[in-house]
C-alpha cells in the first residue's frame, strides 16, 4: 500500500479529479485504510463545497449600481 | 514484382577513418581527432551494443551530452532484448528506414541485423516486401503496426492496439513497438539533419518504396487528427509509480513543477522511462549553446506541425513557465511567424519544422541560412536533436493514446485540428490575429460595439462582469471597501484602452487583467505590494494539515447560509492573496484550472500547487468551526 507522503503528493489531482485509473485505486485502496488522510480527503472535499456554494463577496446591487452609475456617467459627461 | 537489389557486400562495415570524417551534409566541421575521447562513457556503450560508433553518433561529438542522451535511448530500447526480441526491433528500425528512404538509417539497421546474424535474404525481403518477409503472424502485425505509426501516427487508434492483443502481442511489447518506432525517428531526424557518413555499404532501396505501403503522409492529415480528438486512451494500463519507488519522478516534479501524463502513461515499463528522462534532461535541461525557451519553441512550433495536440498544450505551459506570456505561447502553437520572437529564432523554427515534418526537402543550405542568423555550429547541432526529440516525443505519444495535461489553446484546436480549416503549414499571415474562437466568447458582439464608441454596450459589458472584478479586486486587495474603490478605477481604465483589445483572450480575461493591474497599482502605491507572481518555494509544497478530528457530516445543514458565508469570507481574507485569487476564481467563479492560469499569467502546475495549498490553508480554517467535537461543543 502507498505511504501517506505518496498519498499526498497525488491528493492536488485527486481532488480536481484528473488521475488515471489505475492511481485513483491506489489512493482509494489507501484511504480505505488510513483515517488520517481519509479526514484530510472528506474535509478538503467539504471545503472546496462550502466555498463553491458561499456566494462569497457577492457585491449586492445596491453598491455596484451606484459604482456603475457614477462611471458611465463620468464617461457621457466627458463625451459631451 | 520486386527483385533483390542488394548488394553482396551489404553488411560490410565501412571502415570509417575518423579525420576524415565531417557532418558534411549539415556543414559542420567536428573535431578531427577523436582519440581523446575512446574512454568517454557513450563510445563505450555504442561499442558494447553495436561492436562499433555509428557515424550518427559521432556527428554529435561536438556536444558529448547529446550523445550521451542518443546512447541512453539506444541502450535501453534497442540493445537488448525485452518483451521482443533484439531482431524484431531492428526489423522495425529497418523497416521505418527504408519507408521514409533513409540510406544512412537502412544501411545501419541492415548491418547491425546481418552481424545479428540475419540471412541477406531475409534483410533484403524486408526492404522490398514486409508481407512477404516470412515473419510470424505476431511479428508481421508488430511490424506493420510500427510503419503505420511511424507514416501518420494520427491514424493510429485503440482498435489498433486491439488487433495487436488479439495476434498475441502482450502490453509490454505494444509499448517497446511503440519506443522503438519513435527511437525510428529519433534516427532519421538526425541522420537527415546530421548527413553522417555512412557505416555500412549502401543498400538499394524499391523505387517505389516498400510493397504494401501507402505512401509516408506528410503533412498530417487534418480529418485523422480531429478524429483523433475522439479518442480515449491511454492504450495500455499504466500501474501506479510513486516518487518514492521510482526517484526520477521526484526530480521531474521538482524541474516541471507536474509529472506530465507522458511519462505517468509509461509506467509499464520504468527501464524505458528513465532513459528516456536521462535524454530529455541531457537534451533540453542545458543552456550553453540554446536556450530552454528556444528548445521549448522548437518543441511547440514541431508539434503545432505535427498537429499534437498533447504536446502542444504542454509546451505552451512549459513557455509560460520560462516567462513567456500565455499569448506568446500560444501565437508560437498557431503560427510562429506571427509572434514577437527576434528573425533568427523564427529561422530556427522553420529550420526545425522543415526538418521534422518535411525532411524529404531538407538541405545543406538550411544550415548555411541558419548560419546566416548568427547561430553557432553548436546551436545548429542542438536544434537538429532537440527536433529529433520532436519527432520521438510526438510518436509515443500517438502511439500510446496520451491523455492530454492541459487543453491545448483554443484556436489551435479550432484552426489546426478541425478537418474543414486546418492545415499543416503555417497560417496566413494576415487576418489572422485571434487567439480563441471568438464565436465562443458571447461577449464579442458587443465589444466591438463598445469599441466603436457606444457607450450601452460597454455599460452592458460592465454589468455582466461586475462580480468577476470585484472579486477579482478583493481577492488582491483584502479589502471590500478598497475593492470598491478599485472598482470605479478599473472600469475607467477599462473604456480608456477597450479600442486596444485585440480578442486575443477572453473579454472577461482582459478585464480581470485590468483589474488585477488596478489592485496591484494600488498597493504599490501603498508600498505594500505581495507579490503575485512569485516563484512556489518548497513552503508551497511542504505544507502539511495539522488539524485531523473528522468534521461534521453535513457542515451545511447546521449552519445558516449567511453564517457559512461569512465563515468563508473571513477564511479567504486571512489567506496570503496568491492564495486566495486562486481559490476564489477556481472556486468561486469556477474557472477552470487553465483559466485561472491564463487569467493570472502562470503555468497550470503553479496554479495546481498554490489552489492545493490555498484550499488546504481555508480547510485548516475552517476545520475548528467544523469538527464534530467543536459542534458537541457548541451544543
Amino acid at each position: 500500500m502507498i505511504t501517506c507522503d505518496e498519498f499526498f503528493s497525488e491528493f492536488a489531482d485527486y481532488l480536481e479529479n484528473q488521475l488515471s485509473p489505475e492511481v485513483r485505486r491506489e489512493l482509494e485502496m489507501h484511504l480505505s485504510q488510513c483515517r488520517a488522510c481519509h479526514v484530510l480527503y472528506d474535509s478538503s472535499q467539504k471545503t472546496i463545497k462550502i466555498v463553491s456554494e458561499s456566494n462569497s463577496f457577492e457585491l449586492p446591487e445596491k453598491v455596484f449600481d451606484p459604482i456603475i452609475d457614477r462611471v458611465m456617467s463620468k464617461l457621457r459627461t466627458e463625451r459631451s | 514484382m520486386k527483385a533483390a537489389r542488394t548488394c553482396g557486400c551489404a553488411s560490410e562495415r565501412i571502415q570509417s577513418n575518423s579525420s576524415e570524417f565531417r557532418g558534411d551534409r549539415a556543414g559542420m566541421n567536428f573535431p578531427d581527432d577523436l582519440k581523446g575521447k575512446e574512454q568517454f562513457d557513450p563510445l563505450v556503450v555504442f561499442r558494447e551494443g553495436l561492436g562499433f560508433v555509428p557515424n550518427l553518433a559521432l556527428a554529435q561529438c561536438a556536444l558529448p551530452r547529446l550523445m550521451a542522451a542518443h546512447v541512453k535511448l539506444e541502450e535501453a530500447i534497442t540493445f537488448r532484448d525485452g518483451a521482443i526480441s533484439r531482431v524484431e526491433k531492428e526489423r522495425i528500425l529497418l523497416s521505418i528506414a527504408a519507408d521514409r528512404r533513409d540510406k544512412y538509417c537502412v544501411a545501419l539497421s541492415g548491418g547491425v541485423l546481418a552481424s545479428l546474424g540475419v540471412p541477406e535474404s531475409h534483410i533484403d525481403a524486408l526492404l522490398n516486401d514486409v508481407a512477404r518477409a516470412g515473419l510470424a503472424a505476431p511479428d508481421q502485425a508488430l511490424l506493420e503496426f510500427s510503419l503505420k505509426l511511424s507514416r501518420n501516427a494520427l491514424s493510429v487508434r485503440s482498435e489498433d492496439i486491439e488487433e495487436l492483443r488479439t495476434a498475441g502481442i502482450g502490453d509490454e511489447a505494444i509499448v517497446e513497438a511503440v519506443v522503438v518506432t519513435a527511437l525510428a525517428l529519433y534516427r532519421c531526424t538526425l541522420s537527415v539533419g546530421l548527413g553522417p557518413e555512412a557505416d555500412f555499404s549502401p543498400r538499394e532501396l524499391p523505387l517505389a518504396g516498400n510493397a504494401g505501403a501507402d505512401k509516408p503522409s506528410r503533412p498530417v492529415s487534418a480529418t485523422e487528427s480531429h478524429r483523433r480528438t475522439e479518442q480515449r486512451g491511454p492504450y495500455v494500463p499504466a500501474p501506479y509509480l510513486s516518487q518514492n519507488a521510482f526517484p526520477p519522478f521526484a526530480l521531474v516534479q521538482k524541474s516541471h513543477g507536474f509529472i506530465p501524463n507522458f511519462f505517468r502513461t509509461q509506467t509499464l515499463r520504468p527501464d524505458l522511462l528513465r532513459a528516456e528522462l536521462d535524454a530529455v534532461s541531457l537534451i533540453l535541461m542545458s543552456e550553453d549553446f540554446l536556450t530552454r525557451a528556444q528548445k521549448e519553441s522548437i518543441l511547440l512550433a514541431g508539434s503545432s506541425a505535427n498537429l499534437n495536440s498533447y504536446c502542444v498544450a504542454v509546451h505552451c505551459n512549459l513557455l509560460r513557465g520560462l516567462g513567456l506570456s500565455a499569448d506568446e505561447a500560444d501565437q508560437i502553437a498557431v503560427d510562429h511567424h506571427l509572434s514577437n520572437l527576434s528573425a533568427a529564432d523564427i529561422a530556427l523554427l522553420d529550420f526545425a519544422v522543415k526538418l521534422g515534418t518535411r525532411f524529404e526537402e531538407s538541405a545543406r543550405k538550411d544550415t548555411a541560412e541558419l548560419q546566416s542568423f548568427g547561430f553557432s555550429q553548436e546551436q545548429i547541432l542542438e536544434g537538429i536533436v532537440v527536433t529529433a526529440l520532436n519527432s520521438f516525443a510526438n510518436t509515443l505519444q500517438m502511439g500510446l493514446g496520451i491523455e492530454p495535461d492541459f487543453a491545448p489553446p483554443v484556436l489551435f484546436a479550432e484552426n489546426k485540428l478541425n478537418p474543414s480549416s486546418a492545415r499543416a503549414t503555417p497560417m496566413p499571415r494576415e487576418g489572422v490575429v485571434h487567439l480563441v474562437d471568438t464565436t465562443l466568447d458571447a461577449d464579442t458582439e458587443l465589444v466591438a460595439q463598445a469599441q466603436a464608441g457606444n457607450l450601452e454596450c460597454f455599460e452592458e459589458l460592465v454589468r455582466r462582469h461586475t462580480q468577476l472584478i470585484y472579486r477579482a479586486l478583493i481577492a488582491i486587495l483584502g479589502d471590500a471597501a478598497d475593492a470598491q474603490d478599485a472598482m470605479q478605477e478599473t472600469l475607467l481604465s477599462a473604456f480608456k484602452h477597450i479600442g486596444g483589445f485585440q480578442g486575443r483572450s477572453k473579454f472577461s480575461t482582459w478585464l480581470v487583467s485590468i483589474a488585477r493591474n488596478a489592485a496591484l497599482q494600488r498597493l504599490r502605491d501603498r508600498r505594500n505590494l505581495e507579490s503575485l507572481d512569485q516563484n512556489d518555494g518548497a513552503e508551497d509544497c511542504d505544507f502539511r494539515p495539522r488539524q485531523i478530528a473528522a468534521w461534521e457530516e453535513n457542515p451545511e445543514q447546521n449552519h445558516s447560509k449567511t453564517e457559512m458565508r461569512q465563515l468563508v469570507e473571513r477564511g479567504l481574507l486571512q489567506l496570503p492573496a496568491k492564495y486566495r485569487i486562486i481559490v476564489m476564481l477556481r472556486d468561486i467563479e469556477q474557472l477552470s484550472t487553465d483559466e485561472v492560469a491564463r487569467q493570472l499569467g502562470l503555468t497550470v502546475p503553479a496554479v495546481k500547487t498554490r489552489l492545493l495549498r490555498g484550499r488546504l490553508m481555508l480547510r485548516e480554517w475552517l476545520a475548528p468551526h467544523l469538527t464534530r467535537s467543536a459542534r458537541g461543543a457548541a451544543r
